[in-house]
């Protein structure tokens, strides 16, 4: 199937709850029956980003908070926001992978959807994780800075928001992964419904942030929430092999987060007592370097349309390959490559099969046998779990690889490169992988319309929805992770500094 | 292919995988080669690894035990050994609950460089943190170079738990990481060990019994977005 058909497919289903009274119509059934029928529809655990925000506080509020730190990234705004001073723009960088995460296309869905929905949209959110870092310093912060922005922001009425959003996405010049997640755009406000509710987690992690709380401490808790919602509710198939953030913890990705976040805050404040002991011209010349290097950090953009049509397998091996031999440590991304691969060939393999199976299930529908129902809704819940399952599996691999690189730069061996190039490999690295995953969750998705041709809207939306959804998240784990490498790096830097002048 | 050691397969993740009321997190501590992986593969997977690279910074394992009915989920820590790791690992001890320190008897110098280990362990942990001492590679007791009696001594010194084990037999390999966890749950009981406090090193998770959930929080209603 091409991706033009399966976009398509995609839209058609979007107002699958119309077809399904057609459905029923046809089939002599009452409405009330069919509702009934969709109601009990297991609906498949779909996992939105732990995201933080105090429950109390009114979104209408928040929002243009929200579009000022966004934008606030071009000079013009800097001059309102020198309340902040540099603390708030370091914070900026800092946040810039939550803000700017793949997928312009299902940032803007998702916003869209939360803004009816009433839930906060992701640069709220990451607005409220800035409050948060900052600590109690200014309470009332955010509610000011709301009320400034109304006024030297006229454009950011109601209409106007959304578009402020994007344009402002694309001005900051973070990496705007946009590629492969077009397709989210086609699936209704209906979906979003379905993920906002069917997301046991989403409510509680909302206020988890508050309490200056690490990623990996909003993954672990949202993760436990899943624990438990899977230990009472133990029917639904797809919830039990289908969870992200259980997964994610079974292969040590909050592990190798946690330990990750360990060593780049210790490195930080190591950052900050060496800056506080220069004064004049030692401080100035250091503290420029620093900033350099946090250059270095910021994604750079690329666009859909580098990527070729087809990559080619060896591709991804030998980009991440040479990248990492760039970093000059004594280890190799072997057990990411595996993964990938075994995924690869899974999909593969799935392909190959295709014609076969469609054949089947073509004879099945004529038969149109309970039976044949339900071979063909397992697949589609098999390539589900298999799809989740790889993307946590490769998040927490190039987390743990990003965490063994902290560590290895950190144990102190001369440097054969500079901390810049090291960052330069690192950030190219995050890319390569952002844009992986991004492949991933396309193709998954293909072989999820592929199997699910015959599927309810309502059971093959919600699936695709969800492989989207963790791509994304795993993208902008992916991300924050590499930030976390900052203040190593900046260690890494100042080291070197000290063994030159001691030359 | 990459093997993760999980504690059960996941063939039976439907029958209620993630009942366990605790989180302890551990370190694994001491010189190089002493064995600190293989104890944790030997606890984690039942097998002996013969040939096992330098850890680089940190890896992990967890494993579900039960103390006194209790499961209790162990997350662990395996740290590097070699020197040049010693500043990174130092980073992160913070909130272990136990800590398992590593000599090898068929070399003193491992068991000599102890006191250095245990100064960082006490250092770097909070005071409520079990450590116990463990002498590996017990098999090979023709090469013998530390007696079990100076080590016991050594032990009971410092207050540490003691035992001689061998990650390649297996003997005491589960006593040395489920000791541990009976002196920490002991401690919770007996309230000497506060679950609130920041870095304990234990978490606590009160067990979702089926039907209902302790906590109040409502079920996702399937209303109206309100628009």
């Amino acid at each position: 199937m091409s991706e033009k058909d399966s976009s398509e497919n995609l839209k058609g289903e979007t107002s699958y709850e119309d077809e399904n009274e057609q459905k029923a119509e046809e089939l002599g059934c009452t409405g009330s029956n069919a509702e009934r029928e969709q109601e009990v529809e297991p609906v498949p655990m779909t996992r939105k980003r732990p995201e933080p925000k105090p429950p109390s506080q009114p979104a209408a509020t928040e929002k243009p908070a929200a579009e000022t730190l966004k934008v606030s990234d071009s000079p013009a705004v800097q001059t309102g926001w020198g309340y902040w001073g540099s603390w708030g723009k370091s914070l900026l960088s800092t946040a810039s992978a939550t803000v700017a995460t793949v997928g312009q296309g299902i940032s803007n869905v998702i916003e869209k959807a939360e803004t009816t929905l009433g839930i906060p949209s992701p640069s709220e959110i990451s607005s409220e994780t800035r409050d948060a870092t900052r600590g109690s310093e200014n309470p009332g912060a955010s509610s000011t800075d709301a009320v400034d922005d109304g006024s030297s922001f006229p454009i950011a009425g109601a209409l106007g928001v959304l578009s402020t959003i994007s344009t402002a996405v694309q001005s900051t010049g973070k990496s705007v992964i946009s590629g492969g997640l077009d397709a989210l755009e086609f699936i209704g406000k209906k979906t979003m419904d379905v993920i906002a509710e069917g997301d046991p987690g989403f409510k509680k992690t909302k206020g988890l942030m508050n309490r200056n709380s690490t990623l990996s401490q909003v993954l672990r808790e949202a993760k436990e929430k899943e624990e438990q919602q899977t230990a009472t509710e133990v029917t639904m198939a797809t919830e039990k092999k289908a969870h992200y953030g259980l997964l994610f913890d079974e292969f040590q990705g909050l592990s190798h987060l946690e330990a990750l976040e360990m060593l780049s805050r210790e490195s930080e404040s190591k950052v900050k007592s060496v800056l506080n002991a220069l004064s004049g011209e030692e401080l100035d010349t250091l503290k420029e370097e620093v900033e350099q290097l946090k250059e270095a950090f910021s994604l750079p953009e690329f666009f859909e349309e580098e990527e070729e049509e087809k990559k080619g397998d060896e591709e991804f091996t030998k980009e991440v390959t040479e990248l990492f031999s760039e970093l000059r440590i004594s280890s190799k991304p072997d057990k990411l490559i595996t993964v990938r691969k075994s995924a690869h060939e899974w999909i593969a393999q799935f392909n190959s099969s295709l014609p076969k199976e469609e054949k089947e299930s073509e004879e099945n529908q004529e038969v149109e046998s309970r039976d044949g129902d339900h071979d063909a809704k397992r697949s589609v819940e098999d390539i589900h779990a298999f799809a989740i399952r790889s993307l946590a599996e490769l998040t927490a691999c190039s987390i743990e690889m990003f965490h063994k690189t902290a560590a290895l730069f950190l144990h102190g061996q001369k440097q054969e490169v500079t901390a810049t190039d090291r960052a330069k490999s690192l950030s190219q690295m995050t890319i390569v992988l952002c844009k992986e995953l991004s492949t991933f969750s396309k193709e998954f998705t293909t072989c999820l319309t592929t199997a699910g041709v015959k599927e309810k809207a309502d059971v093959l939306n919600p699936l695709i929805t969800g492989v989207f959804l963790e791509a994304s998240n795993s993208a902008s784990y992916i991300q924050d992770a590499f930030q976390l490498l900052l203040p190593v790096l900046q260690i890494s830097l100042i080291e070197a500094r000290t063994e030159l002048s001691q030359q | 292919m990459h093997s993760h050691p999980l504690p059960e397969p996941s063939a039976t993740m439907a029958t209620a995988p993630y009942n366990y009321s605790y989180i302890f997190k551990y370190i694994i501590i001491g010189d190089m080669g002493v064995g600190k992986s293989c104890l944790l593969h030997q606890f984690t997977e039942k097998k002996f690894m013969a040939d096992c690279p330098h850890t680089i910074g940190v890896e992990f394992g967890t494993r579900i035990i039960e103390v006194s009915g209790q499961k209790i989920k162990l997350q662990i820590w395996d740290t590097a050994g070699q020197e040049r790791f010693r500043a990174v690992t130092r980073s992160y001890y913070r909130g272990a609950a136990g800590a398992l320190m590593v000599y090898d008897i068929t070399r003193r110098s491992t068991y000599n460089h102890l006191s250095s280990w245990l100064t960082d362990a006490r250092n770097l942990t909070n005071p409520n943190t079990v450590i116990i001492l463990i002498g590996n590679k017990a098999d090979l007791e023709a090469q013998r170079d530390v007696t079990y009696e100076e080590a016991k001594q050594f032990a009971e010194e410092n207050g540490l738990l003691f035992l001689e084990a061998s990650a390649k037999t297996g003997e005491n390999v589960e006593d040395a990481f489920l000791e541990a966890a009976k002196k920490i749950y002991q401690n919770i009981q007996d309230g000497s060990l506060d679950l609130n406090a920041a870095e304990s090193g234990v978490q606590h998770k009160p067990s979702a019994p089926q039907g209902g959930r302790l906590t109040s929080e409502p079920q996702p209603q399937r209303e109206g977005c309100g628009c």
